[in-house]
């Protein structure tokens, strides 16, 4: 209770968690506002928004109505930001804890392995990735999530590497435990507050680089995401700008919503450690 | 000096085996993809079984995996890049001449994110919590949470097409045989859009992680010494918060270096630079395994090197970072 | 703030849009030609290998035909809608085994050498025949090629080779090369290959990758007065948005090929000193297919084919994908063909209600979710037309309850997929109708083609009765029995539907209206523009 007040201290945190609650809840609404395929033609093609009020949003290039086109992205582009992230994270907390844990030569191939992750630009590597397996919402999150692996592994390895020597630790090796059993669940849960912080930049980064993909024409095409609304309505960016506007407001908004939420979980437990 | 000779050695060995795990994953990531060089090609010509067999042939793909790799991997060691299919040039050449575009490309962009972006962070740190504090940073996140390709299209509809300022894109006005300095103004004239593009969407980066160090560094003890002595408030930001902020901002310029190549293949793509991110977009939907290999390989040194001048500067800059590990 | 003023403007545009009328600004005014200028020309690939001769494509014409010249050009008035270009005029025998043709005199090589009847029988005989795409196929019983004296070449074909086939494959499979440049070495390694050497109005000058292609005019051009552009630039502009803004910003005077994407033409229509032209793509048509993979048990079934057929609105197509600049199609062969096109075959009006019955009758029943079966659909990535086709296609097929999901592959990928894989249900392709079904359409339907072939029959469609009548065909001498014959090839593609037509569709091009003479004639923007001019 303390820890959620102290989130809500700041104006950015408020204005993070608002624009994130809105954003889940077009996601979850958007079946039951929105039933049906968001993709099917609604109406008259290239409709300006505010003129139909049955498309309140206008339509695309197709006809497809641009509002049930926002719901449904909000859902695919948070899906993607929370997968990416999710799998980046569960990837890099392994990795970085037995690399930590077990030292030496595991220690430096995981490492170098990393290392090497590191080096090649990561939007690269997506852009490879993507064009040589397909365009498919999965390949795309595991596209993105090869080029952020890296970052919560060094940081879950930085953490085990301090936490390894601590008493409890040093116990339960006494006691005889398993050493992966140490290391997953002596060592990961104390290793893991740091690791998650990395998390609102990880769904921010990759809700962008599934728009640059799209903008690349590696999206899903079976799927409505922001970015590929983005990067349709571009080639008439001038003729029909609301076409990338509206869906470009809300992906700014969603990224900013992401960040600062984030920064506000991070200060308010910040705060409590520096307390204790 | 010794110690930085040894972090230099201890860390070109690593570099080595990064590198190689760099290319064999590479390859083996372009051998797992469904069609090759010549169905590539062969999508803007068109042509019969016997003509897709010649090609095939010609270009060596009817080799196994493993002959090719191997291949690749020796003339790798006499430093030869091998053969591109998609420009029937040597690699080298065929980057040696996108390189420099790249590097003026990514050199410039990195310059304004940082300089501006510390500059925007050490008047936002100044005052912690402040309005203007809020205003950059919030204002900073926005832009960076613009997807890059779009702000690039929106800079060319204003500034080039609207206001006709600057050129819509281009690395030099095309075919117009300026030398010297003629040619250093067109060119810095052609970089104007996509270097703003390119560099305000990291600026944020650095000025958050600015003002974020200096939040931090004015809860200091020596800075809250420097104002019980009544030191001036500029001199305190400048030379005590704001110094004791930069350092890791410089580790952070050697991470982005890699992420920075990744943004350029939009940038690139959307100004119509002929630089090594569009090449390697080429490379790929070419199918043109070794050129894309050169073009990794390439950029692979290249980070390596920017972190390596970045950990001895920091040894330089940091007595207390010696053989360890920090600064990875 | 910049961003604000965009919207508020765009949104006008966008309002406007509606009321606009399709009226577009007349082509051209009647103007003397001025000498001089540079023309600058988007161009949004580059092609590596710029020898016409082995790579007879649009994107590779469209830079080498100014250097490069063919034996004819295609033409809105003259005899067989030809022109002579290297040739002065060409004459079959009766018996379909000779042509002879009688070249230009006084024409010089780029390198000041004469161009004689040598270089036109080492062109056909070492190039066309055996490296050339399309030639491979035409010039396949071309046995040799006699030049009685400098001037005259006489083609000699191993078996009877229709004249009609050979008069319709000058314009775009017969670019003549130098002898003197390729005769020795492999052909294929030639730098003239990435340096074209031609007879054209231009020389090629240099080539920057990435950035452009300069060809410079050629002093010592045979026709008289020509060319009158000094330089033609092709300045690379990878992004589809770059062109229509290059042309406003006035850093370019001719995007083709429909470079300005059509959802902008209306626009850009309306800014001063642009005009949007519609004309000079006539033999130019490209079809948009639906590809069937027979192998599909449900695909192989005709009904399921005609249902599929129904379903599609072709009106809308034509409306909403292409915005008009296109026409619905009836056949495999283009309405705008002026020898061989019948419209007296089936054909399946928009009706989803009929096309429902015939997939109950066909027996696959809807399931309780209101789907029948499910594809894979496959659009193919060259234009942005055919990737939001698939986007329709797969919201029409879901009307009739056929469940469709799109994969989109990158070119290479796709020509694997459909064409060695056969990894796709439904494809969507864009074949190029090149003046005679036997240069590159009968191959879409025809039996027995080897795997890895691209742009043919990969669907594993197998008909003996068509595959006898394209025999057929591709052996008559006579013209007019020739013709007849694929009328009939026309009849039965619609009626067994071994693909589907859909529409067809030539392209724009936008131009400043200071570009004089585009657009006359019905290749144009792959012709030689030796007359085009820029006025002052």
């Amino acid at each position: 209770m303390r820890r959620l007040r102290r989130f809500f201290r700041t104006p950015e945190a408020i204005a993070g968690a608002l624009i994130l609650g809105l954003l889940v809840a077009m996601a979850l609404a958007a079946p039951l506002l929105f039933p049906g395929d968001p993709q099917a033609i609604a109406g008259p093609a290239l409709l300006p928004p505010f003129q139909d009020w049955s498309l309140p949003l206008g339509t695309d290039r197709l006809g497809r109505d641009m509002l049930a086109e926002l719901f449904h992205g909000a859902r695919t582009s948070l899906a993607v930001g929370l997968a990416a992230a999710a799998a980046a994270l569960l990837i890099g907390a392994v990795v970085g804890t037995l690399a930590g844990f077990a030292g030496g030569l595991i220690d430096e191939v995981l490492m170098r392995i990393s290392d090497a992750f590191q080096t090649v630009p990561s939007f690269l590597l997506a852009l490879a990735f993507v064009s040589i397996v397909g365009p498919s919402l999965g390949v795309v999150v595991a596209a993105i999530t090869l080029g952020v692996w890296t970052g919560p592994a060094r940081v879950a390895r930085a953490e085990v590497l301090s936490i390894r020597e601590r008493d409890y630790v040093a116990g339960a090796r006494v006691i005889g435990m398993h050493p992966l059993e140490i290391a997953f669940r002596e060592v990961l849960p104390n290793a893991l507050p740091p690791v998650l912080a990395l998390s609102s930049v990880i769904v921010a980064a990759a809700i962008l680089t599934e728009a640059a993909l799209s903008f690349l024409g590696l999206g899903d095409p079976n799927r409505v995401t922001w970015g590929g609304m983005i990067a349709e309505g571009r080639a008439v960016l001038r003729t029909a700008p609301y076409l990338s506007i509206v869906p470009g407001i809300a992906l700014v908004l969603a990224v900013l919503g992401v960040y600062l939420a984030g920064e506000g979980v991070v200060e308010s437990t910040a705060v409590r450690r520096s307390l204790p | 000096m010794t110690r930085a000779l040894a972090l230099l050695r201890r860390r070109l060995v690593g570099s080595v085996f990064v590198l190689l795990i760099v290319v064999i994953g590479s390859f083996l990531l372009l051998e797992a993809a469904p069609g090759d060089a010549v169905d590539a090609y062969i999508v803007s010509t068109g042509g019969d079984a016997g003509m897709i067999e010649l090609l095939r042939h010609r270009w060596g793909l009817d080799q196994s995996e493993l002959t090719r790799l191997a291949n690749y991997l020796w003339a790798l060691l006499h430093l030869d890049l091998g053969q591109s299919v998609t420009f029937s040039q040597p690699i080298r050449n065929v980057i040696l001449d996108r390189l420099p575009t790249t590097l003026i490309l990514m050199g410039s962009a990195t310059a304004l994110s940082f300089g501006f972006g510390s500059a925007l962070g050490i008047y936002a740190g100044a005052r912690p919590g402040s309005f203007r504090d809020r205003f950059l940073s919030i204002g900073s996140l926005a832009l960076y949470a613009v997807p890059g390709f779009w702000l690039g299209l929106v800079l060319i509809v204003v500034f080039a097409v609207d206001l006709r300022w600057l050129p819509i894109g281009g690395i030099e006005t095309i075919a117009s045989a300026k030398t010297g300095l003629a040619r250093a103004t067109d060119v810095a004239i052609h970089l104007v859009l996509p270097v703003s593009a390119l560099g305000f969407i990291y600026l944020a980066l650095y000025l958050r992680m600015m003002r974020a160090g200096m939040a931090e560094a004015w809860r200091q003890d020596f800075v809250l010494a420097a104002r019980a002595r009544g030191l001036p408030r500029r001199r305190i930001v400048l030379a005590h918060v704001a110094r004791n902020a930069l350092l890791p901002l410089v580790t952070m310029l050697g991470l982005q270096s890699a992420q920075m190549l990744g943004g350029s293949v939009v940038i690139e793509s959307v100004f119509a630079v002929p630089g090594l991110g569009r090449l390697a977009q080429e490379a790929v939907a070419g199918r043109d395994t070794p050129l894309l290999l050169g073009i990794i390989l390439v950029s692979a040194v290249l980070v390596v090197a920017i972190n390596l001048l970045v950990d001895l500067a920091y040894a330089f800059l940091d007595p207390r970072v010696g053989a360890s590990e920090a600064g990875t | 703030m910049s961003v604000l003023t965009i919207s508020r403007r765009g949104l006008l545009a966008g309002s406007a849009l509606l009321l606009a009328s399709t009226a577009l600004p007349a082509i051209g005014r009647a103007q003397t030609p001025k000498k001089g200028g540079r023309l600058i020309v988007a161009a949004d690939s580059e092609p590596r290998n710029l020898n016409p001769a082995i790579v007879a494509s649009n994107g590779v014409f469209f830079i080498s035909s100014k250097v490069v010249e063919t034996l004819a050009e295609a033409s809105f008035d003259g005899k067989d809608g030809l022109q002579p270009r290297l040739a002065l005029s060409w004459q079959g025998a009766a018996d379909g085994l000779s042509v002879t043709f009688k070249l230009r005199d006084g024409v010089k090589w780029h390198d000041g050498k004469p161009f004689t009847s040598a270089d036109v029988a080492f062109s056909a005989l070492e190039i066309w025949k055996p490296l050339q795409n399309l030639g491979r196929t035409v010039f396949k019983d071309l046995e040799a090629v006699d030049t009685p004296d400098e001037l005259t070449a006489v083609f000699k074909f191993a078996r009877p080779t229709p004249f009609q086939l050979i008069r319709n494959a000058l314009p775009a499979l017969t670019s003549v090369v130098p002898k003197h440049v390729y005769e020795n070495g492999k052909i294929e390694d030639n730098p003239a290959n990435n340096a074209p050497v031609g007879t054209g109005p231009f020389k090629f000058a240099e080539y920057k990758a990435g950035q452009y292609y300069r060809l410079a005019r050629n002093d010592d051009y045979w026709g008289k007065d020509e060319p009158f552009l000094d330089e033609i630039v092709y300045q690379v502009l990878p992004d589809r948005t770059s062109a229509a803004a290059a042309l406003e910003a006035e850093e370019i005077q001719l995007a083709a090929f429909s470079a300005v994407p059509l959802a902008d033409l209306d626009r850009i229509s309306k800014v001063q000193g642009l005009k949007v032209v519609t004309k000079g793509y006539e033999g130019l048509t490209y079809q948009l297919v639906v590809e069937i993979n027979h192998r599909r048990k449900e695909l192989a079934d005709l009904k399921v084919r005609q249902a599929i057929a129904h379903a599609i609105d072709k009106d809308f197509v034509v409306k909403t994908i292409f915005l008009g600049y296109a026409a619905a199609a009836t056949g495999p062969v283009p309405k705008n063909d002026p020898q061989f096109y019948t419209p007296d075959v089936p054909t399946y009006p928009f009706d989803v209600a009929k096309a429902n019955d015939l997939l109950d009758e066909a027996g696959y029943k809807r399931a309780d979710d209101g789907k029948r079966f499910s594809l894979k659909l496959l659009p193919a990535p060259y234009f942005n037309e055919t990737k939001q086709f698939g986007d329709y296609l797969r919201q029409a097929l879901a009307a009739i309850g056929i469940d469709a999901e799109i994969v989109n592959n990158d070119p290479a990928a796709h020509m694997k997929a459909v064409y060695t894989d056969h990894a796709f249900d439904l494809a969507v392709g864009p074949p190029v109708f090149r003046g005679d079904p036997a240069i590159s359409t009968t191959i879409l339907v025809q039996g027995g083609i080897p795997d890895g072939v691209p742009f043919s029959n990969q669907g594993g469609y197998k008909n003996a009765e068509l595959d006898a009548l394209i025999a057929k065909a591709s052996e008559t001498l006579d013209t007019s029995a020739r013709t007849a014959l694929y009328k009939e090839f026309q009849k039965m593609v619609a009626a067994d539907l071994p693909l589907i037509n859909v529409a067809e569709w030539s392209f724009i091009s936008v131009a400043r209206d200071t570009v004089g003479n585009i657009a006359n004639n019905p290749r144009w923007a792959v012709s030689n523009w030796a007359d085009t001019y820029l006025e002052s």
